[in-house]
């Protein structure tokens, strides 16, 4: 999927040495040094390690909040563990993570209370539940302090948002793939998330289906933005969706040595260009192709 | 006729695999007709096993198998209101029994599925002791607990409470570790998760067990029965056949199964209410 062709394995160590380059000046997520009690998302010298060796990291990153950051990377970079630290699913890890300088993902994160929204591949819905629970238990979870009135209307209307109106008293198993990843999606928004989390939600969607959930993320971002990581291993994906995309390096091709020493290899790409289409040009625009095209380039050179 | 069974037997397996913790007996379908199918398939077996047992009577002309032309009228000439303090002081036995086996089985089973060290330390005394014939403490339990009602439902619970464990744990620990990520994510505390997933996913198990315990625990009711009481279903069997009243014995062990048979179709109701979600 990727082409790591060998010419390309070997130009990679050079590539991986600017920890953050940025591709198409001027970035406004580029990173300052010390910028950590910034609003948005941070990461010092996070590393996550689950015994045999570290799977993510040590790895610096800024985002700044509310902005959609598509996630590329091949398999064993770590994306999906970076999204699972941010979502307090890895409890141990090293170095810091905030998001507007409150602690994340850690032990501390459950008091700081930055709310997160978290969207895997299998939908994660509670079979037992129907469409309506699912969403009004996340609700009753993260917004404890609200009357259930206005719980109950936020997740009658995010359904409905995505298309479900009817089909709110169905199980998941009465709902087809689509439909069931249409919940998760409304499930996330409807907890107003400051930081919405999504793991490859689209990946086992036929084409069709995933081309109407990835404007339905779009629109439910617009409606209510949040600071959003999707990670996806779908190079036009990334392009599709993100405001910026970040990639990471794999893991695997480093060097022990210097996979120790040295920040991961991230690259934070600009995607301005084709986010401020509208969404229905975007896939025949020009700047889409130029996009993919390059992108594909930089991953064939190496990460 | 070999290709009907091959059919049926594919079709079974498909709705087994649906279905996977159905009982053959209880399984009705979301539709109707499906639920009238398994009536009528009830009410065949049932008139199927009458035949058989009358021509079984014919055959045989003793008076140790009467035919259902002897039973029935005996069943209906039975005393109402003794039946109801015999059927009465039966049931309450058999749910003290279940419910004790079901309280301490849950909180352990859930308690090992949940947490490894729970399990570490429990699981070598579930080992140990599961494969005693429980139904041997029987005097054990008559010497230090009595003869009394004591010693009846701590006997049911005690062979009951292992197999609750048992299969609360491992259904438990079969609930995939992702299922929690949501909510872990959204910030849930312990009661929630256990409320919103542990237990739901857990239920099936549950039930299932609430079902097998129901005829073990008629099974040792009515060994219990036998001694210290003259109250119970068990106690009528026994004092009709000893009062050679074959057909009243008879009618008895009719009368059993069908209490037995009623909180049968009771699990199947729960289940029906609670695994809904399955149905599809």
């Amino acid at each position: 999927m990727f082409n790591l062709n060998k010419a390309g394995m070997s130009k990679k160590r050079l590539q991986e040495t600017g920890a953050v380059s940025a591709l198409s000046a001027p970035s406004p997520a580029k990173p300052s040094a010390g910028a950590g009690s910034g609003r948005g998302l941070t990461a010092r010298g996070l590393v996550v390690d689950y015994g045999s060796g570290p799977v993510l990291g040590p790895l610096d990153l800024d985002l700044p909040e509310h902005g959609i950051y598509t996630v590329l990377g091949p398999s064993g970079s770590g994306k999906s563990t970076l999204l699972r630290t941010a979502a307090g699913l890895v409890p141990g890890f090293g170095g810091h993570l905030a998001y507007g300088g409150r602690p994340l993902g850690g032990r501390d994160a459950a008091a700081a209370g930055v709310r997160v929204g978290f969207v895997p591949q299998n939908y994660g819905l509670l079979p037992w539940h129907t469409a309506l629970a699912n969403v009004r238990n996340a609700l009753k979870i993260a917004r404890p302090q609200e009357p259930r009135a206005q719980r109950e209307q936020a997740a009658l209307r995010w359904l409905a948002l995505t298309g479900l109106a009817g089909l709110e008293g169905r199980y998941p198993r009465a709902l087809s793939g689509g439909q069931q990843q249409r919940v998760a999606i409304a499930r996330a928004f409807a907890v107003r998330p400051d930081l919405l989390l999504l793991d490859e939600p689209f990946s086992a969607l036929d084409a069709v289906t995933r081309e109407g959930l990835q404007s339905l993320l779009l629109e439910s971002w617009r409606r209510q933005p949040s600071t959003m990581l999707f990670v996806t291993h779908d190079v036009e994906e990334a392009v599709l969706l993100g405001r910026q995309i970040i990639m990471l390096t794999g893991r695997g091709s480093m060097p022990s040595s210097e996979a120790a020493s040295s920040s991961a290899g991230v690259r934070l790409i600009d995607n301005e260009a084709v986010f401020s289409q509208e969404d229905r040009n975007k896939r025949e625009s020009e700047a889409f192709y130029e996009q993919v095209r390059q992108i594909r380039h930089l991953m064939r050179e190496g990460w | 006729m070999k290709k009907n069974a091959a059919h049926s037997s594919r079709e079974l397996g498909v709705q087994s695999a649906q279905k996977p913790m159905r009982s053959a007996v209880g399984s009705h379908s979301s539709t109707r007709t499906g639920f009238r199918g398994t009536v009528l398939r009830l009410l065949g077996v049932f008139a199927v096993l009458h035949v058989l047992w009358a021509l079984l009577a014919a055959a045989l002309q003793r008076d140790i198998l009467p035919s259902p032309w002897v039973v029935y009228p005996a069943l209906i000439h039975l005393d109402g209101a003794e039946m109801l303090t015999h059927v009465g002081a039966s049931l309450i036995r058999v749910c003290a029994g279940i419910g004790l086996a079901l309280a301490v089985g849950l909180l352990l089973g859930l308690l090992m599925g949940r947490s490894p060290r729970w399990n570490r330390l429990l699981d070598p005394v579930v080992y140990l002791t599961y494969p005693v014939p429980k139904i041997a403490l029987l005097p054990v339990a008559m010497l230090f607990l009595g003869l009394g009602e004591a010693s009846k439902i701590v006997m049911i619970a005690l062979i009951l409470v292992f197999q609750v464990i048992i299969s609360v744990r491992d259904a438990v620990k079969a609930i995939p570790i992702d299922t929690y990520d949501v909510l872990t994510s959204l910030g849930a505390k312990r009661m929630a998760k256990f409320t919103q997933i542990t237990l739901p996913g857990a239920l099936s198990a549950i039930l299932s067990t609430l079902r097998i315990s129901l005829g073990t625990a008629f099974s040792v009711l009515f060994f219990t029965e036998i001694y210290g009481t003259e109250h119970g279903m068990g106690y009528f069997i026994m004092d009709a056949w000893l009062r050679l009243d074959y057909p009243g014995m008879y009618a008895g062990i009719l009368l059993f199964s069908g209490v037995g048979f009623l909180l049968f179709v009771l699990v199947d109701l729960l289940e029906y209410r609670f695994m809904r979600w399955r149905a599809y």
